[in-house]
């Protein structure tokens, strides 16, 4: 178990990729602490199935653009399950639509959400890991902040700022041993990219050299492996797990 | 109101733990960043910490101005401090030691300020301490 006793957050957990990182670091031996916005449901499925397993997850309700309801939550895992050694965003959100269409809301929705969920949550753990010179953080990036694809001038610009984030947080905490790093997945099969799938059909396979979409559990694997002994020496980093996407091939 | 010597203590206590350095390390002369291996991180560990420890708010910047002469050629001329750019370290950090500065105010020699005496004469500052 290369988890073992850690004690981890995921934002973001009860659905699509945060759910299979919970799964994942809850086998390793983690007890995990997962944020949920609201689906209560999917929350308590996801603490049975854990517990199933025979692992260790427990539900926070939490809206992660809340700066003081971040704290009070790590505050409140602190209490229930020890110090934090590990601090996944996963929480994100999509808004998709053309530039010129697209609406403030829906613009201020997806930056406080896929940034200011990071900001949010990597300040209330900072310090905490620091002190404890060591932990780490991984943040949940897309291959969108590269790519870019219409109608995501907001979520491009979400996530090229946690990439930027990430590196520059990287730097600030090397030194107490605190590891920060970012995972940027390509098409993954989740709720959230169920319309680009449905419109755009077999397209998207033809457009990925591994001829196939990801599946949560390939994102999990790696955020494992960033959070466990065996990365240690690995910070600052955007690790893409695309099936070879963003490689730019043009399908033959 | 705990007297200098409790403060000193209490002091270096918080300081092992920020730090992560022995007891043995601390004299009241060891200066943060050269002997004691501080980084910028550290300076805030130290700040969040001393509050904690003594129920005081220290202002930020105050302890540990980072920024002191911004830039200003009249407090800095060719990396060395100018006159009206020491008075102005005299005001803002009273309970600094710059009479070895003064002899050669190099800015490159700025942190060595920051020594675990001025930490504990800053305290005894806030809380009005007499020996």
């Amino acid at each position: 178990m290369r988890l073992k006793d850690q004690v981890a957050i995921v934002t973001g957990g009860s659905r699509g990729i945060g759910r299979g990182i919970v799964k994942a670091f809850a086998a390793e031996g983690a007890k995990v602490a997962f944020i949920y916005k609201g689906n209560q449901a999917a929350a308590d499925s996801l603490v049975a199935e854990v517990a199933q397993a025979g692992g260790i997850a427990k539900a926070f309700q939490c809206d992660v653009t809340n700066f003081d309801d971040a704290e009070k939550v790590v505050e409140a895992i602190e209490k229930d399950l020890g110090l934090v050694n590990i601090l996944l965003n996963n929480a994100g959100v999509i808004r998709d639509g053309l530039f010129v269409g697209m609406k403030l809301e829906e613009w201020n929705t997806v930056i406080q959400t896929n940034l200011g969920g990071v900001f949010n949550f990597c300040h209330a753990v900072a310090m905490k890991l620091a002190r404890q010179r060591k932990g780490r953080i991984i943040n949940i990036s897309s291959v969108a902040a590269d790519n870019s694809n219409p109608g995501q001038t907001n979520y491009a610009a979400s996530k090229g700022a946690v990439n930027s984030f990430t590196r520059a947080l990287a730097v600030e905490l090397a030194g107490r041993g605190v590891t920060v790093n970012a995972i940027a997945p390509g098409f993954i099969e989740t709720d959230m990219t169920e319309n680009v799938r449905n419109k755009a059909g077999d397209l998207i396979k033809k457009m990925i050299p591994m001829k196939r979409l990801g599946q949560a559990e390939d994102i999990a694997k790696v955020a494992v492996f960033l959070a466990s002994a065996d990365s240690g020496y690995i910070t600052g980093q955007i690790i893409k797990v695309d099936g070879g996407l963003s490689l730019g091939a043009v399908a033959m | 109101m705990p007297t200098q010597a409790e403060i000193f203590k209490k002091v270096s206590a918080t300081l092992v733990e920020a730090l992560n350095v022995d007891h043995e390390e601390i004299q009241p002369t060891s200066t943060l960043q050269g002997d004691l291996g501080a980084e910028s991180i550290d300076f805030l560990d130290i700040v969040f910490r001393l509050e904690r420890e003594f129920g005081i708010k220290i202002p930020r910047n105050e302890l540990f101005p980072e920024s002191i002469f911004q830039g200003d050629p009249e407090f800095v001329l060719n990396g060395k401090v100018t006159e009206k750019g020491l008075k102005e370290l005299r005001e803002k950090m009273p309970f600094a030691d710059i009479g070895k500065f003064e002899r050669n105010p190099d800015m490159t020699a700025i942190s060595d300020l920051f020594t675990v005496d001025m930490i504990a004469k800053y305290i005894e500052g806030k809380l009005g301490s007499k020996a």
